[in-house]
């Protein structure tokens, strides 16, 4: 641990060897998706084929899932998106009473397992009679992906600083005026990411879902199922690459969107 | 003639803090007027006061005559140079200038003609296109100031205008801006810690100190004649005389100031005071004479070519009667 | 002459209301998500520690709405206490693991890594974070199988009775690693290691160089200087990051349901309770403990100072 730039061996080898314990399980998925083997997940696979695509796109049982998810993880991200941003410019605004505990109150949803989060839900629904609906599951999404949009807007917000919004006021500018011309622009990048990864966050939850679906079935929930009681397996491989997918590409886009700010985006999932 | 801007009795308390303590000010129309003090004095607050960013706890301010107490910042015919600029980073730097009238709703050609007008004027011909994070400092202020002229402000507010700049640029800015407000004749109402900027830009400074103003005048009022020994220690290097010392200068037993370059060594058999010299400073235009007198330091300027005395040397002092300026003691 | 521009409507007659009352734009603001986290979240966990005081009506499996501790007593049956203390362990297994595996990471990252490398390091440990958390548990079943990559390798390279012999292990051994308590620990440290490595990784980043350098410089050891000098002021980052992996451990239920023994962790008590016993009290009774849990935790974290350097 001295001064000289170049790291010890030991040290570097164990950062390498982390890193592709981290990576290295994901290509598996990818690998059993062209297995011919589909009873059991015998390596190495005895020979390749890509048929389990075709199939996998005409199982029926896959397509109202991945539809359910869609509109679930659109309307939770585009209600987080609202109130996580207004939340982050009521916080920006002053220092107000009871300021430390909206903050705590925004961070509780994902801090907390999400168990404890689908529980209570289900407690709530149970309570007052509320049956399972698309509402359902989209009222436990919206809530821990307000957090965030809220870590995004919020850092952006301090960027802005309070001078360029006195700026456009004292130039003839509403406060409409001031939303639409100077706040929107310079928050918009930091809104896309944060609404992204609210959308990748509902797309895959699967913990709190199974408390407030009932029956109904998201895709990570036919996952679920599938690997409790699996039938062909290289099927459930495809479906695991599209939800990979479905997360890693807007994850990757929201880091392109915020790198250049200090503070980026993901750091407080 | 009505005042550009009136205080009546302001004050602005955040907390238990008075930053603005019970203000009255008048500033005249076409007139350039600075604000100086220590930071925390209240004059940037005063400044906010104007623009609409802060509202009176209790008073009221007129501009041109006209109550301010229901009128936001975006109807006030009063624009601001921000210190830290406050342009906006997604626009270009034409669009910057012409924010003021897009927000009018002025048509796009018509609002781009004026802010090239404007760009013009402030010798940023050319420059319409870039962002403003491709700018000098020195560039960014001057598209500040072009953005917050185009909506033809009847006064404008400039916020420690020349802080971030250095200092071979804030001399040449120093004269610009003079000679601008001249061209312009309208109101220019400026904020500054910086005692030489105050006194070489302004026709009247307001010297301020604790929430209140010490002193309104001309610069040479304030540098000639302070009124309370705070006036007298910030604005330039005058000698503060205690009230004792005072008397055993031949005046009253009040704190008086005296300038350096007013004093002048005697070798008369009864001075008016004695001093050792402890320390020399070599200034080029002079030299700075600092010597113990009554307990106390003084200094003296003398001009170059008039003999020295040297450290250790016991010297007579004089000097013309009206030099001695009495003080208030605050 | 003027020296206000008129009001030109609605959009100038609000500016102005709000210009005058700073404080309705906030209210304004808040209002909207403070009312959804009031009612749905905090209206949620009210309900789940109501649904905990009430019982069950033993013969008709009815919840009686009537205030009682006698739920929370069934929490201490032998049985249900046995869930408590095994999702305790592991949690702490887990956290201890986590510790160790992050901290070459986090270390690297901070010290070592420069431009591109950085964004290499932070892109490294983003994506799994942020990568789905089911196809991950997935990919670890493919990996743990008996029939599986590892079971391969260790025959591959001569090892399988090495293998043998550790699943013959009491307790945390199985028929195979996907059965075994080892398979669930390797996949929760590898689920949640990245919560790790990020706080670590913060906290190093605010050690000085100069502050190590000088340890060197006083003669003191790489591991001295490791133990009195790196360790403690990376301990915020550490008990920050345990915070999270000691959490998230106490409220998985997924993990141990696909990879390990058939033996319950709360989530998966929480979770049958609630469904097919319809048990709801009880499952709201487990619930509320990982949240009892996690307090004395983060008062421990907070009397010992976590919080200051945070």
């Amino acid at each position: 641990m001295h001064s000289e730039a170049r790291p010890p061996l030991a040290l570097t080898l164990g950062a390498v060897l982390g890193l592709l314990f981290l990576h290295l399980p994901i290509l598996l998925i990818f690998l059993y998706a062209f297995t011919t083997e589909d009873r059991s997940y015998q390596f190495p696979p005895p020979d390749l084929t890509t048929k389990w695509f075709g199939v996998a796109w005409n199982r029926a049982d896959i397509w109202p899932p991945l539809y359910l998810s869609l509109r679930v993880a659109a309307i939770s991200s585009g209600l987080a998106l609202v109130l996580g941003t207004l939340c982050a410019a009521a916080m920006a605004r002053a220092r107000f009473f009871g300021r430390d505990t909206i903050s705590l109150l925004v961070v509780l949803p994902i801090a907390l397992p999400g168990i404890i989060t689908g529980m209570s839900l289900r407690s709530a629904f149970a309570i007052a009679d509320i049956p399972f609906s698309t509402w359902t599951i989209v009222l436990g999404h919206a809530t821990f992906c307000v957090v965030i949009v809220y870590n995004n807007a919020v850092a952006r917000f301090r960027r802005l600083g309070a001078s360029m919004l006195e700026a456009s006021a004292d130039l003839g500018a509403n406060s409409f005026q001031t939303f639409r011309h100077v706040i929107l622009p310079n928050l918009g990048s930091a809104l896309l990411a944060g609404g992204m990864l609210a959308f990748a966050l509902s797309f895959d939850e699967v913990i709190v879902t199974t408390f407030t679906a009932g029956q109904q079935s998201t895709l990570p929930i036919w996952m679920l199922n599938e690997l409790v009681r699996p039938r062909q397996r290289p099927v459930t491989n495809v479906v695991a690459i599209v939800v990979f997918s479905a997360t890693f590409l807007p994850i990757l886009a929201a880091y392109y969107l915020t790198r250049s700010g200090e503070e980026t985006a993901g750091g407080g999932k | 003639m009505t005042a550009a801007v009136e205080f009546h009795n302001v004050s602005r308390h955040f907390g238990t803090v008075r930053a603005v303590d019970r203000v009255d000010l008048a500033i005249d129309e076409g007139s350039f007027f600075a604000m100086l003090g220590p930071s925390g004095s209240g004059k940037t607050t005063c400044l906010r006061l104007i623009s609409g960013f802060e509202k009176p706890t209790t008073g009221s301010i007129r501009i041109f005559g006209e109550d301010m107490g229901d009128v936001p910042p975006n109807r006030r015919h009063v624009n601001t140079v921000f210190q830290d600029y406050a342009l906006f980073p997604h626009m270009n730097v034409r669009d910057n200038v012409a924010y003021g009238l897009m927000v009018k709703g002025v048509e796009r050609r018509t609002r781009h003609e004026r802010a090239e007008e404007l760009l013009s004027l402030v010798k940023l011909d050319g420059f319409g296109e870039r962002k403003p994070a491709q700018l000098s400092g020195g560039q960014r202020q001057r598209v500040a100031l072009a953005r917050a002229l185009v909506n033809e402000p009847r006064v404008l507010l400039l916020d420690e205008p020349l802080g971030a700049l250095d200092l071979k640029l804030r001399e040449a800015m120093q004269d610009e801006l003079k000679a601008l407000q001249r061209r312009l004749g309208i109101t220019f109402v400026f904020v500054t810690h910086d005692q030489g900027e105050a006194l070489s830009m302004a026709d009247r400074v307001a010297v301020f100190n604790d929430g209140r103003i010490a002193q309104v005048g001309t610069p040479s009022d304030v540098y000639d004649r302070p009124a309370t020994r705070f006036v007298a220690d910030f604005v330039g290097s005058s000698n503060v005389l205690p009230p004792d010392l005072t008397r055993s200068f031949g005046g009253p037993r009040l704190w008086a100031s005296l300038r350096p370059e007013s004093i002048r060594f005697t070798g008369a058999s009864d001075p008016k005071a004695k001093g050792r010299v402890t320390a020399l400073r070599y200034l080029g235009s002079g030299t700075r004479v600092a010597l113990e007198t009554g307990g106390q330091e003084i200094a003296v300027l003398v001009p170059a070519g008039a003999p020295v005395p040297d450290i250790g040397e016991v010297s007579g002092l004089t000097w013309d009667p009206a030099a001695l300026h009495l003080m208030e003691d605050a | 002459m003027d020296s206000a521009h008129p009001s030109r409507g609605v959009a100038d007659r609000l500016t102005g209301v709000f210009w005058s009352r700073p404080k309705l734009l906030t209210a304004l603001l808040i209002a909207p998500p403070l009312l959804w986290l009031g009612v749905v979240y905090v209206g949620s966990l009210a309900a789940l520690l109501l649904q905990s005081f009430y019982s069950i009506d033993e013969f008709s499996g009815v919840v009686v709405p009537e205030f009682t501790l006698k739920t929370y007593a069934e929490l201490l049956r032998p049985s249900n206490f046995d869930v408590i203390v095994r999702t305790v362990t592991m949690a702490a297994a887990v956290t201890l693991a986590s510790v160790a595996v992050a901290f070459p990471i986090a270390f690297f990252a901070a010290r070592y890594a420069r431009g591109r490398w950085k964004a290499l390091f932070y892109l490294g440990v983003m994506l799994p974070l942020w990568s789905s958390y089911l196809v991950k548990v997935y990919a670890w079943k493919l990996i743990l199988a008996k029939e599986g990559i590892v079971t391969w390798a260790a025959e591959g390279i001569g090892a399988g009775n090495v293998l043998g012999a550790v699943l013959a292990i009491p307790v945390i051994g199985g028929n195979s690693l996907s059965t075994s308590y080892i398979g669930t620990f390797l996949v929760f440290v590898y689920v949640w290691l990245p919560y790790m490595i990020l706080p670590m990784q913060a906290a190093l980043e605010r050690v000085p160089g100069s502050l190590l350098e000088a340890s060197a410089d006083l003669g003191a050891g790489g591991w001295r200087t490791f133990r009195s000098v790196i360790l403690p002021l990376a301990l915020p980052g550490i008990i920050a990051g345990s915070i999270f992996t000691f959490s998230l451990t106490l409220g998985d239920y997924i993990i141990p349901q696909i990879i390990g023994s058939s033996r319950f962790f709360i989530g998966q008590a929480v979770y049958s309770l609630q469904g097919t016993a319809g048990n709801i009290p009880l499952a709201a009774a487990f619930a509320v403990v990982p949240i009892v849990i996690m307090l004395i935790y983060l008062a421990v974290a907070r009397k010992m100072g976590a919080f200051d350097a945070l």
